[in-house]
């Protein structure tokens, strides 16, 4: 009798296991091709990457990584062959060498070099202001006027 | 702040605004292509017409200019003509080839775009577009003349008319066909 129960019992166990372990699987494949797909620049678009594009060469793209990923090749490799066919440009982040060290450091340069210009000129505006004159004294007739408004007042 | 340092920050200012714009919005047609000097990729697929299936391997040793088109592309309109005229130059040769790779289309107006525009070479489907990406396309139409060692020599990206026929009949193919070496190098021996 025990025997009887105890195989539906284990089978309610196990196929839902099963299932998920398919769904994990299938989840892994798709976060690694976002996290891929969001690296590479979708070359129809204005700096739109594959993952989020609407263009359907970006959709092509996205399947070949997806294929690539289920063959089983790394991110690196995936990366490396959309860069031997379309170059740095497709690249969402260029590669630091070359000439594109210059989009990486000018953001740097322009905050430095911009900042102490800043600081130069703050500096001389500082420096060119004549320190400020204590008030002129007051003469008797304005003291007598003022004065005696203030006894009015009171 | 002089008069030199002021014009010289503007000057970098506007010489950085400049490349992040060719950067962003810049046209990928002036791109430099990644892929001249180096390797072909192999590629295969059935033909539009008859379904047959076809492969570049059948081609080594030739001249091949493969050609990306669509049947919703107007430029490919546009340059079919001098296709068909080019092919009719060339087709004699016998180290010629000539290749259509049908991109993002559909088989049955690929071919009634054949039929309605004429064909006097063969097209190979590429319905999924993997052919493209291993060519880095970006979209069509656009051409690469293949050497007799499997080389990419030359890549076009637009439709072939005017000065860009005679440049690539003249100073590409012509000089491709005349080359004496006819020995093939195999393909992992490429640049």
């Amino acid at each position: 009798m025990f025997r009887l129960f105890s195989i539906p019992i284990l089978l309610c166990f196990v196929i839902p296991t099963a299932g998920l372990a398919e769904v994990v699987d299938e989840t892994e494949i798709d976060q690694k091709v976002r996290e891929i797909a969001k690296t590479l620049r979708c070359t129809v678009c204005q700096t739109e990457n594959i993952w989020e594009s609407g263009a359907p060469l970006a959709h092509q793209m996205r399947e070949a990584v997806r294929e690539r990923v289920i063959q089983g090749q790394s991110t690196e490799e995936i990366r490396a062959y959309f860069h031997s066919r379309y170059g740095d440009y497709i690249m969402m982040e260029p590669p630091k060498q070359g000439v594109n060290w210059l989009i990486w450091l000018a953001p740097f340069l322009l905050l430095f070099g911009g900042g102490a210009l800043l600081w130069r000129e703050v500096k001389g505006w500082v420096t060119r202001t004549p320190p400020s004159q204590p008030p002129p004294a007051l003469d008797e007739t304005s003291r007598r006027r003022i004065e005696r408004e203030l006894n009015d007042n009171q | 702040m002089t008069r030199t340092t002021q014009i010289t920050i503007l000057v970098v200012l506007f010489a950085l605004l400049s490349l992040f714009y060719q950067g962003l919005w810049g046209d990928p047609r002036h791109i430099p292509p990644v892929l001249v000097g180096t390797r072909a990729p192999v590629f295969e697929g059935p033909d539009v017409e008859s379904g047959e299936p076809m492969s570049s391997e059948q081609y080594k040793g030739k001249v091949i200019l493969v050609n990306f088109w669509a049947s919703w592309c107007q430029e490919c309109k546009v340059e079919h003509e001098n296709l068909l005229r080019l092919y009719d130059e060339f087709k004699d040769h016998p180290e010629f080839v000539m290749v259509g790779i049908n991109y993002q289309d559909e088989i049955p107006k690929a071919r009634a775009y054949l039929q309605r525009y004429g064909s006097s070479f063969p097209h190979m489907q590429d319905v999924k577009g993997a052919l493209a990406i291993d060519f880095g396309v970006y979209g069509v139409p656009e051409t690469f003349v293949i050497d007799k060692q499997g080389v990419i020599r030359h890549k076009w990206i637009g439709p072939i008319v005017d000065n860009v026929y005679t440049n690539l009949t003249k100073n590409v193919l012509t000089p491709l066909l005349q080359r004496a070496d006819t020995q093939v190098r195999p393909y992992d021996q490429a640049p």
